[in-house]
C-alpha cells in the first residue's frame, strides 16, 4: 500500500526530464475522451481480430496469421495515420485558437521546444495504442504465415510513418490561421497522404520481394543487403525530414526578430548532402550503376534545389536588427554562416552554393555531356524563374513585396512560361492542325524542355536554356547585391531605431 | 538617480495605416503600481503585448529591468509575469496540474517547482480548488488561478491587461487585495483597467493613453489636484432660471455652463477665493441662492477630461 506513493513520487521527479508540454498532454489525454475511445476501440478491434484468426486456426487453416497481421496493421494504420495526425492538428490548434499558445510562449520554452513537445506527447499516445495492438500482433506471429522479421519492419515503419504524419500536421496547424483554410489544407493533404501511404506499402514489399533493387539501385538484386539498405534510406530520410518539418513549424511560430532561419537553412542544407551522399556511394560501382546514381541524383537533386530556391529568395531582404547583430558579431566562421543567415539575398547564395555542390557530385558520378548540360539548363530555369519575378517584385513595387505575393509570382510566371507561347503562336501562325510537338516556342518552358532534351540538343537549341539560365544567374547577383546593400543600411542605424522594413509579425520566411 | 524597472522610449506599433502605439514613452520604478488608463483602441493592449515580448515594435524600444524587449526576449521573458485579458485555461487539467505545467515550462524543477506552486495555491488562497477542473471555475477564480499562474515564476514586473474586467465586486475587492500585497512584496505592476476608481486605489501613478499616445502621466493626485483648479459646480435658485444661464456666462472664469433640471452646472476656473465672490456676484445680482455646492474631480471625470477630443 505505501509503494505506491512513492512510485508516484520517482514518476513525479524523473518527470523533470521530459518535456512540459509531454506531461501536460498526457495527463490532458488520460482524462480525454478522445483517447478513451480509441484506445477502447482498438482493444476491442484487436480482440475481434485476433478472436476470428484463432477461430480460422483452429479450422487448419495454415495462413490465418497473416490475414490476422494485416488487419490488425490496418488498424494500427488508421490509428497512426488518422487519429494520431488529426490529435496532433487540433493540440496545437486548439493552443491557438484559446490563446494558450501564447501563455506558453512567454515562459523558457522556445518555438522549436513547444513543437518538439506536442509531437513527443503525439508519439506517447501512439505508443500507448501500439502497446495496447501488440498481444494481438503476437498472436498473428503464432497463428502462422507471417514471420518475425515482417512484423517488426511493418510497426517500425508504420509507426515511423505515424511520427511523420503527425509533425507534417503539426506544421499544417501552425501554417494557416483561419480555421477553414486548415481544415481544407489538411483534408488535400490526409488524400496525398493516402496515396503516399499505398505507394510507400508497394515499395515496403516490392524491396521484401527484390523487386525495388533494380528499379531504383540496379544492383544487390533481392538480397537482403538491399532491404537492409533501403530501410537505412528511408530511415535517414525520415528522420532528416522530420527535423525540417519541426524547423517549419518553429519557423511558423516564431516572432519575426527570431531568427529560425539558420537551423532551417541547415535542416535543407543536410536534407540536400544526404540525398548526394546516399547516391554517391555508388562511385565506385559499375558504369551501369553509377549512371543510374547519377539520373537519380540530378532528379531529386534539382528538384529539391527547385522547392528551397521559391521559398529562400522570396525572403524579405531586410533582416530583424537583432539577428542582424548576432551575424554581424566577429566569429571566425562568419563568411561561411552568412550564407545560412535569414533574407532573400543570403537565400540566393546559399542556392548558388548548392547548385555548385550538386554539379560537382554529379561530376563525379558518371553522366554524359548531354546530361551535364542539360542540368546546367535545369539550373538556369531555376535560377530564372525564381530570380527574375523576385528582383521585379523588389525594383517595381518594394513595398508590395512579401514572400507570399513573390511565390505567387514565381507559379504564375511559371504558368506563364508554359501556356503562353502556344497561345501566341495559335493566335498569330493560325495553324490549320493541332500541333503539339516540341519546337523552339517551347524552350521557355521548363518541363518540355527538359523533356525533349535529347531533341534541343540535336537541333541546337542548347543556347536559348542558357541565356535565360545566365539571365536567372544575373538576377541572383542583383538580389545578392540587394541584400548586402539592406543588411548594410540596417546596420549604420541606431540600435534603438527599427530597421526598414521590419514587420512586427511574420516569420513566413518560409 | 533614476531606478525604472520598465521602461519605454518612442515605441511604435502600426496596423496597416493605423497607429496603435504612437511614440510611447514612458517608465515605472521599481516596486511601483502603475494604472494604464484609455478607451478601447488606445494601444493599451498593444503596448503591454510589446512589454509581453508578444509583439515587436516596429520603431523605438522598451526595456525591462534593463534588458529590451527586441534585442533579449528571452531574459525579459524570466522577468516578466503577464496576465492577459483572457483567462487561458485547459480542458481536462486540474489547477494544481495548471500550475505545475507553467512552473515546469519556466524551467522550474523537482523541488524548486513543487514549493512555488504550493506558495502560489498558499498566497492566492484557492487550496480547496487544487483538485478542481480549472476549466469549470468561475470568472473571478479563474482569474485569480490566471494570477498565480502569472507569478508562478516569482518575476520582478507583472503586466496585468483588464485583470479586473467581468469580475464581481467580492472578487474585484479580493483582487485588489492580491495587487496590494503584490506591491507590497516589491512588485513592479503595470495594469490596465475601465475601473478607474479602482485604480486610484491600487496604483502609485497612472499613465493616460488615447489613439497610441501618451496624454498624461504622473500620481493620481498630481493629476487630480490639477484638475481641481478648475471646478465643478451647481447651483439651484428660487424661481425661474431664465437669466441665470446668461448671467453665469457673463462671469470670468465660468464655462461649460447647461441645465440640470432646475439647477445650472457649470466649471470654474479657480480657487475658494473665486467661489466666494461668485457666490457674492450671484446674491447681488439679485439670485436667490437656495443651494450652492461643488464636487471634486475623481479619476472618472479626470478621464474623461483628459481623452476628450485632445488628441485630432
Amino acid at each position: 500500500m505505501t509503494r505506491a506513493p512513492s512510485i508516484l513520487g520517482w514518476l513525479e521527479d524523473k518527470s523533470d526530464w521530459l518535456s512540459p508540454l509531454v506531461v501536460k498532454e498526457v495527463r490532458q489525454l488520460v482524462r480525454g475522451r478522445e483517447f478513451m475511445v480509441s484506445f477502447g476501440a482498438s482493444l476491442a478491434a484487436g480482440l475481434a481480430v485476433a478472436f476470428f484468426g484463432a477461430v480460422d486456426a483452429l479450422g487448419g487453416s495454415s495462413s490465418s496469421g497473416n490475414w490476422t497481421f494485416a488487419s490488425l496493421m490496418a488498424c494500427l494504420a488508421f490509428l497512426g495515420l488518422a487519429v494520431v495526425p488529426l490529435g496532433a492538428f487540433s493540440a496545437l490548434r486548439t493552443e491557438r485558437m484559446e490563446q494558450t499558445l501564447e501563455l506558453i510562449t512567454l515562459t523558457s520554452l522556445s518555438s522549436r521546444r513547444i513543437v518538439v513537445g506536442k509531437l513527443l506527447a503525439q508519439a506517447v499516445k501512439l505508443g500507448t495504442l501500439f502497446a495496447a495492438m501488440a498481444p494481438f500482433v503476437t498472436m498473428s506471429f503464432l497463428l502462422g504465415g507471417v514471420d518475425f522479421v515482417t512484423i517488426l519492419i511493418a510497426l517500425v515503419v508504420l509507426f515511423m510513418l505515424s511520427v511523420w504524419a503527425g509533425a507534417l500536421c503539426l506544421l499544417l496547424s501552425t501554417a494557416f490561421k483561419s480555421r477553414a483554410m486548415s481544415f481544407l489544407v489538411f483534408g488535400a493533404v490526409g488524400v496525398l497522404g493516402l496515396f503516399g501511404a499505398s505507394m510507400g506499402r508497394m515499395l515496403f514489399f516490392a524491396a521484401r520481394g527484390g523487386a525495388l533493387g533494380p528499379v531504383v539501385f540496379g544492383v544487390g538484386i533481392g538480397s537482403t543487403t538491399t532491404l537492409w539498405w533501403v530501410l537505412a534510406i528511408v530511415t535517414t530520410f525520415w528522420l532528416i525530414s522530420l527535423i525540417n518539418l519541426v524547423l517549419l513549424a518553429e519557423n511558423r511560430m516564431s516572432l519575426s526578430t527570431e531568427d529560425s532561419v539558420t537551423p532551417l537553412r541547415i535542416g535543407f542544407l543536410v536534407q540536400f548532402l544526404v540525398i548526394c551522399g546516399y547516391t554517391m556511394a555508388y562511385v565506385f560501382d559499375p558504369p551501369l550503376a553509377k549512371s543510374r546514381a547519377a539520373e537519380a541524383l540530378l532528379v531529386l537533386g534539382s528538384g529539391h534545389l527547385a522547392i528551397v530556391a521559391v521559398f529562400v529568395v522570396s525572403e524579405d531582404l531586410a533582416v530583424p536588427r537583432r539577428v542582424l547583430f548576432r551575424i554581424r558579431s566577429a566569429s571566425p566562421w562568419r563568411w561561411l554562416m552568412a550564407m545560412f543567415g535569414p533574407g532573400g539575398g543570403r537565400g540566393a547564395a546559399y542556392v548558388l552554393v548548392q547548385m555548385v555542390l550538386l554539379f560537382g557530385a554529379v561530376t563525379l558520378l558518371q553522366l554524359t555531356p548531354a546530361d551535364r548540360r542539360m542540368l546546367l539548363a535545369v539550373f538556369g530555369y531555376v535560377l530564372f524563374f525564381t530570380g527574375i519575378p523576385a528582383l521585379a517584385f523588389r525594383r517595381l513595387m518594394p513595398a508590395r513585396a512579401t514572400p507570399l505575393r513573390i511565390r505567387a509570382a514565381v507559379l504564375v510566371t511559371l504558368a506563364v512560361a508554359m501556356l503562353v507561347p502556344d497561345i501566341l503562336y495559335y493566335i498569330v501562325q493560325r495553324p490549320e492542325t493541332l500541333d503539339l510537338d516540341f519546337a523552339m516556342r517551347h524552350l521557355f518552358s521548363p518541363i518540355r524542355t527538359i523533356d525533349s532534351w535529347d531533341f534541343v540538343e540535336r537541333a541546337n537549341w542548347v543556347g536559348i536554356p542558357f541565356a535565360i539560365g545566365l539571365t536567372g544567374l544575373l538576377a541572383y547577383v542583383a538580389l545578392i547585391r540587394r541584400g548586402v546593400q539592406a543588411t548594410g543600411k540596417a546596420v549604420l542605424i541606431d540600435r534603438a531605431a527599427p530597421v526598414a522594413g521590419e514587420t512586427g509579425r511574420g516569420g513566413v520566411v518560409y | 538617480m533614476s531606478d525604472a524597472m520598465l521602461q519605454l522610449d518612442g515605441l511604435v506599433r502600426h496596423f496597416g495605416s493605423v497607429p496603435a502605439v504612437d511614440n510611447v514613452s514612458f517608465s515605472v520604478d521599481r516596486g511601483q503600481v502603475l494604472g494604464f488608463i484609455g478607451p478601447n483602441g488606445a494601444g493599451k493592449t498593444t503596448t503591454m503585448r510589446i512589454l509581453a515580448t508578444l509583439d515587436t515594435p516596429q520603431g523605438g524600444d522598451a526595456r525591462i529591468g534593463g534588458y529590451s524587449v527586441v534585442d533579449d526576449p528571452e531574459k525579459v521573458r524570466r522577468l516578466v509575469g503577464f496576465m492577459p485579458d483572457y483567462s487561458g485555461v485547459y480542458a481536462n487539467t486540474t489547477v494544481e496540474e495548471y500550475l505545475d505545467f507553467f512552473a515546469r515550462a519556466h524551467d522550474l524543477r523537482g523541488e524548486a517547482r513543487r514549493k512555488a506552486v504550493a506558495h502560489i495555491i498558499d498566497f492566492m488562497s484557492i487550496g480547496d480548488l487544487r483538485d478542481r477542473q480549472v476549466e469549470g471555475l468561475s470568472k473571478g477564480l479563474k482569474q485569480r488561478v490566471a494570477l498565480g499562474r502569472a507569478i508562478v515564476h516569482d518575476p520582478e514586473v507583472l503586466i496585468l491587461d483588464e485583470p479586473a474586467a467581468n469580475l464581481d465586486p467580492r472578487a474585484r475587492i479580493e483582487f485588489r487585495t492580491l495587487i496590494r500585497e503584490l506591491a507590497s512584496d516589491g512588485k513592479t505592476i503595470l495594469l490596465s483597467s475601465h475601473i478607474l476608481t479602482e485604480l486610484s486605489e491600487m496604483c502609485d501613478t497612472v499613465t493616460v493613453i488615447e489613439k497610441g499616445k501618451i496624454l498624461a502621466t504622473g500620481t493620481v493626485e498630481d493629476i487630480l489636484e490639477g484638475m481641481r483648479k478648475r471646478r465643478l459646480l451647481s447651483v439651484r435658485v428660487a424661481g425661474p432660471i431664465a437669466g441665470l444661464e446668461r448671467f453665469l456666462l457673463e462671469q470670468p472664469g465660468v464655462r461649460g455652463v447647461h441645465e440640470v433640471g432646475e439647477r445650472v452646472e457649470f466649471e470654474l476656473d479657480g480657487g475658494d477665493d473665486e467661489q466666494v465672490q461668485l457666490v457674492s456676484r450671484l446674491i447681488a445680482g439679485g439670485f436667490p441662492v437656495l443651494e450652492f455646492s461643488a464636487h471634486s474631480a475623481g479619476l472618472e471625470d479626470l478621464f474623461i477630461e483628459i481623452t476628450e477630443g485632445r488628441v485630432q
